[in-house]
């Protein structure tokens, strides 16, 4: 049990540091580098080792297996979606003032005029090889285009899942506590005011309360886009404050909906027989709850985190199109919308990767959590 | 757990602090606004949908690449519109056509450079459409040179000489333009370019600059930043008065609205009539301009279907809709401004000499609609409130695209005006990649769909009808008019079509042009809707603005802002 409490521990803090991590390199430097990316996985494998956790590493060894299959089947639905779906990228020169030559070029130049089962195994031996090749819509790797955008989603959600987690708990805890009180009352209400608001019209409202009538916080762009001359201290403060409304806008709903989750989960465990005998000991109601109730309450709760990623993303493509915030968010709408097909496989490619990564960090969070849960 | 509860803590202040320190650094973070050493002052912020992609001329695309590419060329002749493209001396002084008009001949100024100091001569516009012409370069423009003479497209006979053959006298505009509508690539820099892979050369992100401008900076999917261009050459007028214009992108309408509002940007495009009350109400600041009729919406009739071969058919729909009314509802602001116009055909009002201002549009009556279905056989036999004729019902499903609020509501109108004369019309949908497709193989019913008209007339890409060639017949190129989406077939506008495009003095075509309109609305393949203006919001602290049917923003290097008034 001490053992699993240090791992978890470590394990908290291992996380955190690596969002803190990113979340300041991104905010100073505008994205983060390559050797970011690796320092950050090789500093997560050093501490897999650490753990000397036979099991545990073979454990996360055996997900990422699993993940394979995953993401090849994620690749072939979305190139067949692609393929279902009418025209491609040559169609934007469907024009009166446009020959129609010039629309087969562009269809011999990026191979649109071969077989489907051609073009798909060519997409699996380059997605094997891990080169997605160059945008069509862009014209440049497609690589250079996502370590572009990828970063400043994954700062946008670092940033949501501190609203979504930290408040929905407090709140949560607050509920569970003052169950039937006004305060459990007050804060169900404006909870479910906000679980209930779709993400978009939450947005726009954001903007117009906090933007535009207020004048309170910037809007729009991942930082002043009529500024100039900068200093790196001003344009970090800057950063930072342009990832308020956007974090809000995605955050507050889920944060809502984990308060809800936290209330339930810690109304039943305070029903539970030790609970009774800890009061009954005569233990403080403060050190009740927080030394006895809470740590179990929290269990449904990682489970929920590791559940939020595939939502955080598909929430991003909406809020990062309100809030013209450079992320995948829009790199996926922007190629949908062009038909690029190579970086609508590789956009799709890399939240498949984010989400599966995701969920390991949750099953692992959860069993070192809970000493229940064993590594087989 | 204790850690949890100090993390939660710990996040509520971050939370906290990070307002504050908004609410400190928002008064702090505008400077004082100065005039810079050369005397230019201000910036001008404009919020675009989307980001540029290529500016290397010939392969670029978007409306937004062909912004950034006329501030940074300087236009081989610049243009104008006053009723008809007016042009007028660029890097070429003077130019003339031979007795035929089949030889341009142009003189061209010795004083513009590239950025990198090396002069623009003859030689750099030739090798541009070199390029333009290559098939490897698959460009978009290649359909500028179809009628020009290889190897002389142009000719160069020295520096500041050259020629254009064509191979057949056309209209001269749009001769003109074809000659004149490529910025100039620099030779120099470009001659052993990959031209597979024009599109995506680093050029493309960092272009030379023979205009007033120069691209400082880009940062993908967020901003684009122009400034003046030390090194242009061109004549004194022409140099920038503003020291800055930065390209915000902003995918969604509403926000760009709302930044306007705030004025952090100064001007935006595309304006909705709905939106256009409240600004003038609230905003003085912002001008409302229009900027002429350059789009159009109709309903497309699918000929080969038997519901809309009559034309009595066709015209009694046209006389059951009333398109002024859904004009008032849809395209008036409150005030009574009207941002839209009745149509007639498919060349805009706007080219004046040439559109038809005598065809008048079908009179909204239920009446004669009435009475022109009976006549053609269509009665409400059974009284169930639809037409039918042989046991058929007149219905019908009338498709649009998606993400264009002003035709879903047109179509609304549409069906409910219809089904009061008995017509019944199911509304359909479709995302715009698939509405285009099922246009391009005429698999519809009715469409409701738009056009955005050129500035010089070829009507033969809408209103040809195909050329088929019968066997064995020499002289006869099959041609297929893809973009004819009624299948609309007519003898008399073919031969208008043809005789128009050999006649190269535009104001020796504008009969035909005149007679053609007045053949195609008689037979009605559409139903020809109306012509919407484009409102742009300009601050009012800029002179010298042109916002007109050319560009929302043409010739920056000329807008200026008073001293008293300069805001960055």
């Amino acid at each position: 049990m001490a053992n699993n409490g240090i791992n978890a521990s470590y394990l908290g803090a291992a996380q955190l540091v690596g969002l803190a991590l990113s979340a300041v390199s991104t905010a100073a430097f505008g994205f983060m580098s390559t050797p970011t990316y690796v320092a950050l996985a090789m500093s997560f494998v050093v501490f897999l080792v650490l753990l000397q956790s036979a099991n545990l590493l073979m454990y996360f060894l055996r997900k990422l297996v699993l993940a394979i299959p995953l993401l090849l089947g994620v690749c072939t639905l979305i190139f067949i979606l692609i393929e279902l779906s009418p025209g491609d990228i040559s169609s934007k020169f469907f024009n009166p003032n446009v020959t129609p030559e010039v629309k087969a070029l562009i269809e011999a130049k990026y191979g649109l005029d071969r077989p489907a089962i051609i073009r798909y195994g060519i997409m699996v031996k380059n997605i094997v090889m891990f080169d997605f090749g160059r945008s069509m819509s862009q014209e440049r790797p497609v690589f250079d285009i996502i370590a572009e955008a990828l970063p400043n989603t994954l700062l946008l959600s670092a940033v949501t899942l501190v609203i979504i987690f930290p408040t929905g708990i407090l709140l949560g805890t607050i509920q569970g506590v003052k169950s039937g009180k006004p305060a459990d009352t007050g804060i169900s209400i404006s909870s479910l005011f906000f679980y209930s608001m779709p993400s978009f019209w939450l947005a726009l409202m954001l903007q117009l309360i906090f933007g535009t009538y207020l004048g309170l916080l910037p809007f729009s762009g991942p930082y002043d886009l009529n500024a100039f001359d900068q200093t790196p201290w001003q344009h970090f403060i800057d950063r930072c404050i342009h990832l308020i409304l956007p974090g809000l806008a995605m955050g507050l709903a889920s944060a809502a909906g984990t308060a809800r989750y936290m209330r339930s989960s810690l109304l039943e465990v305070i029903r539970q027989d030790y609970i009774r005998t800890a009061r009954a000991k005569g233990l403080p109601e403060g050190v009740v709850i927080r030394k006895h109730a809470l740590r179990n309450a929290l269990l449904p709760i990682i489970t929920l985190m590791g559940l939020s990623l595939p939502f955080l993303f598909s929430g991003s493509v909406l809020v990062e199109q309100v809030f013209a915030w450079p992320g995948m968010g829009r790199t996926i709408l922007l190629a949908i919308f062009e038909q690029d097909t190579p970086l609508i496989i590789a956009s799709f490619f890399m939240f498949t990767l984010v989400v599966v990564a995701g969920n390991i960090l949750a099953d692992l969070a959860y069993a070192l959590v809970d000493p229940r849960i064993k590594f087989d | 757990m204790r850690r949890l509860s100090t993390l939660s803590a710990l996040s509520l202040v971050a939370i906290g602090g990070g307002l504050v320190l908004t609410q400190a650094c928002s008064g702090g973070s505008s400077g004082t606004p100065a005039a810079t050493a050369d005397g230019r002052a201000d910036m001008l912020v404009i919020p675009w949908q989307s980001d540029i992609g290529q500016l290397t001329p010939g392969v670029s695309e978007s409306a937004s690449d062909g912004y950034i590419m006329a501030m940074i060329n300087y236009p081989v002749v610049d243009s104008g519109f006053d009723c008809s493209l007016k042009k007028s001396p660029g890097i070429a002084t003077e130019w003339a056509w031979n007795e035929d008009g089949t030889v341009l001949s142009m003189t061209l100024r010795d004083d513009i450079t590239f950025s990198d100091g090396h002069l623009v001569t003859a030689e750099d516009i030739a090798f541009t459409y070199e390029l333009v012409r290559d098939p490897v370069v698959a460009s978009p423009r290649v359909s500028f040179v179809e009628r020009m003479v290889e190897g002389k497209d142009p000719l160069v006979i020295d520096d500041t000489h050259i020629e254009w053959h064509f191979t057949v006298a056309y209209d001269r505009d749009t001769q003109m333009s074809h000659a004149t509508g490529v910025p100039v690539i620099p030779k120099h820099i470009m001659e052993n370019a990959d031209r597979a892979s024009l599109r995506g050369n680093d050029y493309s992100r960092a272009p030379m600059s023979t205009g007033p401008w120069k691209l400082a900076e880009h940062d993908p999917n967020v901003r684009i930043v122009m400034e003046p261009n030390e090194n242009f050459t061109g004549p004194a007028e022409d140099r920038t008065k503003l020291k800055r214009v930065v390209f915000q992108i902003i995918p969604e309408y509403n926000t760009r609205l709302l930044k306007l509002q705030a004025g952090e940007v100064d001007l935006m495009e595309s304006i909705l009539v709905s939106d256009a009350d409240a600004l003038r109400e609230n905003h003085p600041e912002i001008n409302l301009v229009k900027r002429g009729y350059r789009s159009n919406d109709y309903v497309a009739w699918n000929l080969s279907n038997p519901l809309f071969q009559d034309v009595r058919v066709r015209r009694a729909m046209a006389h059951a809709t009333n398109v002024d009314d859904i004009i008032g509802k849809l395209l008036t602001s409150s005030d009574g401004t009207a941002y839209a116009r009745r149509s007639i055909g498919t060349i805009t009002p706007e080219l004046c000499g040439v559109h038809n201002d005598s065809v008048t549009p079908l009179a909204y009556n239920q009446e004669e609609a009435r009475r022109l279905f009976a006549e053609a056989g269509w009665t409400d036999s059974d009284a169930d409130g639809v037409l039918d004729k042989d046991g058929e019902k007149f219905e019908f499903t009338l498709t649009t695209n998606t993400g264009n609020s002003r035709r879903a509501q047109s179509s609304v109108f549409i069906q409910s005006n219809l089904a009061e004369v008995g017509v019944k019309i199911n509304i359909e949908q479709l995302e715009s990649n698939t509405f285009f497709e099922n246009l391009r193989l005429k698999d519809y019913e009715a469409a409701l769909a738009g056009w955005s008209a050129g500035l010089f007339v070829d009507p033969s890409g809408l209103w040809h009808s195909d050329i088929v060639c019968a066997e064995g017949q020499e002289d006869c190129e099959p041609k297929k008019y893809e973009f004819n989406f009624t299948g609309f077939s007519n003898a008399r506008a073919d031969e208008l079509i043809d005789q128009g495009l050999r006649t190269p003095i535009p104001g020796e075509a504008a009969p035909i042009w005149m007679e053609l309109q007045q053949v195609i609305y008689d037979e009605q393949p559409y139903m020809f809707l109306w012509w919407q203006n484009e409102i742009v919001g300009v601050s009012d602290r800029f002179e010298n603005t042109e916002t007109d049917l050319l560009s929302p923003y043409g010739h920056l290097e000329h807008w200026s802002v008073p001293a008293d008034r300069v805001k960055y």
